[in-house]
């Protein structure tokens, strides 16, 4: 069996980090998934006035800062994109980008908004037809027909699986750099605008053309929630939460941007601290009701 | 129980009362996931649900009959008529939800 963690908190932004560093003070079993690069967000930032204790600091110095406070606490960043997670009942199961799996008892979202808006008939045709894992449902698509969006080079590979399968593949790349993929599959170098159909996908609608196409895969580097951890509630791409984090599901809590406005580096910071405890609650209380 | 049927089962499985199929595959990852799950809303709704499930790759054309093309997939049919198609993994509590309208 998998080790099963207290916490995973997905994200090294204010939140997740914040959430991280209250997990680890009260002794919690933390994994902390995100970038050793912290957040670009915070980076970025030419000058934060509100931080409190920290006037006037750079983005770049307030990232400096968190990075030395988790050094102190002795808490790790585990660099592996988590891409879906599984709401088992008493526990959920992680899945990464490649192909690893976690198991925790709660879990805290904190991965920000930085996603952008699905495509109009994304949402309508999820599962007839719109899928976001080539992999997963290529066999279904024996001898049909397939466009896969690419939002970068790592992509192709899964576009090369599924020529060996569908009758036929278009490739729409999102990205600047030159496409290397073989005959099989065809590159259409153009726009997104929308994906039509009645009871399923019949078309992908580009800017300059129509694909005639039984699937569309949609295949993205960062996801939303709802994509993310199916069963989440959400509502216009945030997260619906609670005063104390909580989601709609058990054991599971989100926090900072991706619970909505104000994007704040100091709510943010808050809100993981919030939804931290309620996490930690969670788990007391589910160790009482085990006695 | 959650009980795994073919294709020439299929029709008098589902012949009467209300049905779920599972239709899944030993290559889909959500499919692992949601097949436990499952598994705990069959028992807690005892015998008034019965639960199967299909495997696609094996009876691709009963899948491809419902229009199945993302999986996993529950197909709901009462007394074998097609209620509705839920695509992809659910937390026991929306799965317990949307049968419930169904007892």
């Amino acid at each position: 069996m998998e080790e099963r963690y207290d916490a995973a908190v997905i994200g090294t932004g204010p939140a997740g980090l914040s959430a991280a560093i209250t997990l680890k003070i009260r002794n919690k079993k933390v994994i902390l998934f995100g970038s050793k690069n912290l957040s670009g967000k915070v980076e970025k930032a030419h000058e934060i006035n509100n931080y409190l204790g920290l006037p006037a600091i750079s983005g770049e110095e307030l990232g400096k800062r968190f990075a030395e406070h988790l050094q102190q606490m002795e808490i790790e960043i585990t660099e592996d994109q988590i891409t879906s997670i599984y709401a088992m009942g008493d526990y959920h199961t992680l899945i990464s980008k490649t192909n690893h799996s976690y198991e925790a008892s709660t879990v805290i979202l904190a991965t920000g908004v930085h996603f952008g808006k699905p495509y109009p008939g994304e949402e309508e045709f999820l599962g007839k037809g719109v899928s976001y894992c080539a992999t997963c449902d290529a066999p279904l698509y024996k001898n049909k027909r397939v466009a896969i969006i690419g939002s970068s080079p790592r992509e192709e590979a899964e576009a090369e699986f599924m020529a060996e399968i569908a009758s036929r593949v278009y490739y729409i790349p999102l990205y600047k750099e030159p496409v290397s993929l073989g005959d099989s599959v065809r590159v259409v170098e153009d726009r997104p605008v929308s994906i039509e159909g009645d009871q399923k996908v019949e078309k992908l609608i580009l800017k300059n053309q129509k694909l005639t196409v039984d699937g569309v895969f949609i295949l993205r580097e960062s996801v939303s929630p709802a994509q993310l951890a199916p069963g989440l509630a959400v509502e216009q791409n945030h997260v619906v939460v609670n005063r104390s984090m909580e989601t709609n599901l058990k054991g599971f809590f989100a926090c900072g941007d991706i619970t909505g406005m104000p994007y704040q580096y100091i709510k943010s910071a808050g809100e993981g601290n919030v939804a931290a405890l309620s996490a930690v609650a969670y788990l007391d209380q589910k160790r009482r009701e085990l006695k | 129980m959650v009980k795994k049927i073919s294709e020439n089962e299929f029709k008098e499985a589902v012949a009467s009362g209300i049905a779920v199929v599972d239709f899944s595959a030993e290559w889909c990852g959500p499919c692992k996931m949601l097949a436990p799950v499952l598994e705990e809303v069959s028992e807690e709704l005892g015998e008034s649900i019965n639960f199967f499930n299909v495997d696609v790759d094996d009876n691709f054309e009963l899948a491809e009959g419902y229009g199945i093309i993302n999986i996993p997939a529950l197909l709901i049919l009462k007394d074998g008529q097609k209620q509705e198609i839920q695509v992809g993994f659910q937390p026991k509590e929306s799965i317990l939800q949307c049968l419930g309208k169904y007892l």
